[in-house]
């Protein structure tokens, strides 16, 4: 009756896995080609723009770097609260909360610069946190899906950051020669801000180095300590994690604050690399990265190191097309591209799934 | 004293009303498909994308032909595309719906975008139709039946959602397949198949909404057209309890408080846009706090079914 | 060929009749490596009720799935009338005259009877013919059912009249009943076979009932199928058949039924007990290690599913709670796995009272719990044997919460090697074992840190015959070696073998108490079917 996985078997397994996405990822470029060809380009040349606006024109791959790594913190964050069974769809709203709680500190917060540095980056993950602790406390105090709240956060995230670089007294530029003709708020110290790595002609800032440590730092955390059983536990089987007094409301609520924590990150990385609107905070400050690192961890599924190599190509996705404009193409066009390649990569873990569900099946049909 | 004040203003305010349907008929459109996709077993966020895809389509159409009727029609054929992969993604390789929803949610921002900026579309807004009689009663009458045409597709829409989930075969089998799927599944009925149609429904009904807000209300596309709405039509559902009436009177709710926010500048007080502008997510939020544990949701709401276990 | 070798069986006569309304033959399924039906001959004759016995994974289920259109089969046909018809879906089934009243899972709740009933036609939908209809089936089988009533408020029993009528309104020619008694009271059961008994006499339709009980297949049926692994083992009149030899067909071997034999030899282990105390004994009989004192529970739509439970279990026993289902042992097994926090009532772990809403509470302090449905609240699927051998106690895997892998895995080693669980290792998932196997690592988990008291809810419910086996008899070592074990359980048979007390649960309280030596079958069923005597 038992029913065993013999090695041959788990061999050819991988193999298949590996066919299905080579071709359903082949599957979302063939598509992606046709759009292009059908509004009248040449894919090659789009091909060509894309590589080089993202790593072989001197400087570009610098540029890659600076865009994934808040695509990273946001994906690995995600991959925390998936891990416990909570669907947090408002990183670009916990992002832009981090990075106005960052922005603010970095501001009003006096002492040595390497000490403003660290609190402007604690106070974005604090941001973030808070902002998905919201939707953490309503889905564990009054059973609101959090689903539904961390999306409606965005919206209100970006209205209140909205109003408050409208006002001096919380994010506004008080210098009148800036704050009275835009929205920013007011330059980061340069000795508040992250330094920067030049090589080969490419620079970057050190947030590359903080946000592989974290990734790192995560990687072991889930896999290597009791604090990944536990998210684990309650992830799968409430049940079995209440009757073992790990409660999922603790573990559940922290997984989405620790969610939120690192897009609160990502944005507070954002501010003080300067890579984005230089060290300032200014309406739709995110730039959609929120979304964009949300499909990271999709794709990456619960692998935190997968994290790296596709949150590395859909930057790069994101800093070649700037170079489209010469092939008569929209950049909006990667958007396509992307949202293509995550709906093709969602197919072979279904496809599987559902194998396995037919394993199971059998198994328990064979029993009853 | 201000706000009751102001408040008591917006209500003797004819425009009041009309803005509030305004933005209510949107809702309800997309709520009635999104009401029978959610009493199927789905928790469809993909809404937001296929008024999106409605909205675009509608423009495609009216640019093509000039006529509004080709719009809805086409509006309505796009919805249905989005649907078609949601519900071909979630209920037949039951691949996590909210992941697909987001995802679709986000391809087609950057399709319809693309698309805008290759295609350009121009068009404009219907044409308002009064009715006579009807559309004199004081305050109301204006707003609910002196709206540009589309608007009177709501109630063909609303009272056939009705009598098909309450009155056919098909709606009894919804409504079982949302409730207990492998009940319905022992009774012959094909779970799966009850539920993409279900989605069908919806997105043709989201994208009859979106190319109504197109062609009824904003005359010209953009990519944030939406804005939201789709979600705020989602929650009316829960709001609503799954009932249609809860539903609908959800979704007159929020167009209230959207066309509150609207009318005080006129009435001359003086508020803050950015927080107003929040005011009707933070409103579906503090509803839902409310509300969300005092109704009972479909039995298998957002849970995939695959037959012979649970 | 087939009805030959069924007559010759039959003692000789050779059939002449029609032909059968159903007929199998040589249904064959496959799962995976298992053959759960293997070429099956069958044949339903109007006019009777076919008794198909046989253990839990004879292939019973499967073999009424594969009739009834929800598998399909991979070899062999079916005929009906003497044509021969293939079977997609249950549609097609009903379009044929097949109906099955399902075990589980066919009502919905929250439509009403007339809905429910209305579910799996294929014509259009007419509120009023089909209410109609309900009230006359109703009347004509006196099954007394309102078809306005929402089905989520009516009783078990009562559910499953609406599963008969649900049936019957499609005028079925044959008539499927799997496992129909599980969830009633003898006494309900006796209507039941005797609406089952006019169904087949009064309108000659054939009737099959699959069961694994032996006593009410002899009680009900004219002919008996008996199953085992997949294949029909033996075929005979109900008349000329006895439990002994049923019970033979049905396990392989010779078995005692009944339990004089069994409780003889736990007699013999409770005079080991009371000669040697275990350490938590301390020979006074008062002294309980587990005790629940008027609890109360209520669901959130305000049912009180315990309504004032007491209950005391001693070390070194197995107490029997006895009770058809529905009546408060989930929520009992709840209680007790600490899922569930009681309204009011208190519960005593050895004399010190547990506080409330304190998950984890009860297990750390050595209370077991084999569950029901282990998927539910035993196991995690998705992670590995190893990991699922931790949860009662994990430091033997972390220390300061850090990961110390080799001692996890040496731990589990052994306990997989004590416990005989067939995997490839620590490092297996759980899905990839068989149900046996995952019950054992529950078992495993649940018992290897020297639990207080056990509780074992339907231990062998889904198990074939030699888990079955292994699983009574760790029960028995279990309370040898001083742990108090409360069985709960809604066969009779198996209380009967086991208890040294017995219990009978009915709406949510303790209706009686015994020693097993006053008990009796008589009065445990009309405790079982009305909380008194």
């Amino acid at each position: 009756m038992s029913l065993n996985l013999s090695p041959s078997s788990s061999a050819k397994r991988k193999g298949e896995i590996f066919l299905l996405y080579t071709f359903s990822a082949l599957g979302a470029l063939v598509l992606s080609a046709l759009i292009v060809e059908a509004v009248g380009a040449n894919w090659s040349d789009v091909w060509n723009a894309l590589l080089d606006g993202s790593f072989r024109k001197p400087g570009r791959w610098g540029r890659t770097l600076g865009s994934a790594v808040p695509m990273a913190m946001v994906a690995v964050g995600t991959i925390i609260s998936t891990k416990v069974g909570l669907i947090n769809i408002g990183q670009e709203g916990q992002m832009l909360v981090g990075a106005a709680f960052a922005a603010y500190m970095g501001a009003h917060v006096p002492g040595p610069g390497p000490l403003v540095i660290f609190i402007v980056i604690i106070s974005g993950f604090v941001g973030g946190a808070f902002w998905s602790g919201l939707a953490g406390a309503l889905r564990y105090w009054r059973n609101v899906p959090e689903v539904l709240t961390t999306l409606l956060l965005v919206t209100v995230a970006a209205n209140f950051v909205g109003y408050g670089l409208k006002n001096t007294w919380l994010l506004l530029d008080p210098d009148a020669a800036v704050g009275n003709r835009t929205q920013v708020s007011q330059q980061l110290d340069p000795d508040s801000r992250l330094p920067r790595i030049d090589i080969f002609g490419n620079n970057f800032s050190i947030s590359v180095i903080i946000s592989l440590l974290l990734i790192a730092l995560t990687f072991w955390l889930l896999s290597q300590t009791i604090v990944g059983f536990r998210l684990d536990v309650v992830g799968q089987n409430q049940k079995v994690g209440r009757r073992f007094g790990i409660s999922e409301v603790r573990q559940g609520f922290a997984a989405m604050c620790a969610s939120g924590g690192f897009a609160g990150l990502a944005g507070a990385l954002m501010l003080a690399s300067g890579d984005f609107a230089k060290f300032r905070l200014v309406p739709g400050f995110t730039v959609n990265l929120g979304w964009t690192g949300l499909l990271v961890a999709l794709v990456a599924r619960e692998k935190v190191l997968a994290v790296i190599p596709v949150a590395l190509v859909f930057a790069g996705l994101r800093t070649g097309s700037s170079f489209l404009a010469a092939t008569g193409v929209e950049r909006r066009v990667t958007d396509v591209v992307q949202g293509l390649l995550v709906l093709a990569l969602l197919v072979p873990p279904a496809v599987l799934f559902i194998r396995d569900r037919r394993r199971k099946l059998a198994q328990v049909e064979s029993r009853t | 004293m201000g706000f009751l004040e102001a408040i008591w203003d917006v209500m003797s305010t004819e425009s009041a009303y009309t803005a509030a349907t305004r933005f209510a008929a949107v809702l309800v459109f997309a709520a009635v498909g999104e009401w029978v996709a959610e009493r199927s077993g789905t928790l469809n966020i993909s809404v937001e994308a296929m008024i999106l895809a409605g909205a675009f389509a509608g423009a495609m159409g009216y640019d093509w032909t000039g006529n509004v009727v080709v719009g809805i029609l086409l509006g309505m054929g796009a919805g249905l595309i989005v649907s078609f992969v949601q519900a071909q993604m979630s209920h037949r390789l039951t691949a996590d719906q909210f992941v697909v929803g987001l995802t679709l949610n986000i391809l087609f921002l950057g399709v319809t975008s693309f698309l805008y900026a290759e295609w350009k579309p121009s068009s404009r807004v219907a044409s308002k139709l009064e009715i006579p009689l009807l559309s004199d009663i004081p305050l109301i009458g204006k707003a609910l039946f002196g709206q540009a045409w589309p608007f009177l597709l709501l109630y063909l829409l609303v009272p056939f959602a009705w009598w098909l989930v309450y009155r056919t075969r098909w709606g009894l089998e919804v409504r079982a397949v949302g409730e207990n799927p492998q009940a319905a599944d022992v009774s012959g009925i094909d779970v799966n198949k009850r539920r993409r149609e279900s989605i069908y429904f919806a997105g043709i009904c989201s994208g009859m909404g979106g190319a109504y807000l197109l062609l009824g209300q904003v005359g010209r596309f953009d990519d944030g057209i939406v804005a939201g709405r789709g979600f705020i039509a989602l929650v009316a559902v829960i709001f609503g309890g799954w009932t249609l009436r809860g539903t609908i009177f959800g979704c007159l709710l929020f167009g209230s408080v959207l066309s509150f926010r609207l009318t005080l500048p006129g009435l001359g007080y003086e508020l803050n846009n950015e927080l107003m502008s929040s005011l009707p997510f933070l409103v579906t939020i503090v509803a839902m706090a409310a509300f969300a544990h005092k109704v009972r949701p479909p039995g298998s709401l957002a849970r995939p079914f695959v037959r012979g276990l649970k | 060929m087939n009805e030959l070798s069924i007559s010759s069986i039959d003692g000789g006569s050779v059939y002449t009749g029609p032909p059968p309304a159903v007929t199998a033959e040589k249904l064959s399924k496959t799962y995976g490596y298992v053959k759960a039906c293997d070429e099956v001959d069958i044949e339903l004759f109007r006019g009777e009720i076919h008794g198909i016995l046989g253990e839990n994974g004879a292939g019973k289920s499967t073999l009424m799935k594969m009739l009834i259109g929800l598998v399909l089969p991979d070899g062999g046909g079916v005929k009906v009338d003497g044509e021969l018809v293939t079977i997609r879906d249950p549609l097609d089934a009903s379009e044929l005259g097949i109906g099955m009243v399902h075990q589980h899972f066919s009502l919905v709740e929250a439509l009403t009877v007339w809905e429910n009933v209305a579910l799996g036609d294929n014509s259009k939908l007419d509120r009023n013919k089909t209410r109609e209809r309900v009230a006359d089936l109703s009347l004509q089988y006196g099954l007394d059912v309102d078809p306005d009533d929402r089905v989520e408020d009516l009783p078990v029993g009562m559910r499953q009249r609406v599963e008969l009528l649900k049936c019957l309104r499609k005028d079925p020619s044959v008539l499927i009943l799997d496992e129909p008694t599980s969830v009633l009271t003898p006494e309900e059961s006796e209507q039941l076979f005797a609406s089952l008994r006019r169904v087949v006499e009064e309108e000659n339709r054939a009737v099959a009932l699959v069961s694994h009980r032996l006593s009410e297949v002899l009680l009900a049926t004219d002919r008996i199928t008996i199953m085992r692994n997949g294949a029909v083992i033996e075929r005979c009149w109900t008349k000329d058949t006895d439990a002994h030899s049923l019970a033979r067909g049905m396990v392989g071997r010779d078995v005692e039924v009944g339990f004089k034999e069994v409780k003889q030899s736990r007699k013999d282990s409770s005079k080991v007990l009371s000669a040697h105390p275990g350490e938590n004994v301390e020979g006074s009989e008062k002294k309980f290690v587990l005790e629940l004192s008027n609890v109360v529970t209520s669901s959130s739509s305000g049912v009180r599913e315990l309504d004032g439970f007491s209950l005391g279990i001693k070390a070194g026993e197995i107490f029997g709670l006895a009770g058809v289902e529905g009546n408060g042992q989930s929520a009992l097994v709840e209680v007790l796995s600490g899922l569930r926090t009681v309204s009011s009532g208190s519960v005593f772990l050895q004399a010190k009272e547990v506080p409330h809403n304190n998950f984890g509470r009860l297990a750390e302090n050595g209370v077991a719990v084999i569950p029901e449905d282990r998927h539910d609240s035993g196991v995690v699927l998705g992670m590995s044997v190893a990991e699922n051998l931790l949860f009662s106690n994990l430091e033997e895997g972390y220390k300061h919460g850090l990961l110390n892998k080799s001692r996890r895995d040496k731990r589990a080693r052994e306990l997989i090697e004590k416990f005989e669980i067939n995997c490839t290792g620590p490092e297996a998932p759980l899905w990839s074992l068989s149900g046996g196997n995952q019950q054992r690592v529950v078992l495993a988990r649940e018992t290897s840190d020297k639990p207080v008291v056990l509780i074992a809810s339907q231990p062998t419910r889904g198990l074939d015959v030699g888990a079955i086996e292994y699983m009574t008899g760790q029960l028995q070592e279990l309370a040898k070696s001083g742990v108090g074990v409360l069985l709960i359980s809604s066969e009779l048979d198996e209380i009967f073998s086991l208890a040294d007390r017995i219990g009978v649960i009915f709406r949510g309280k303790l209706a009686a108490s015994m020693n097993r030596e006053d008990a009796n079958r008589e009065s445990l069923g009309l405790l079982m079917g009305r909380g008194e005597v």
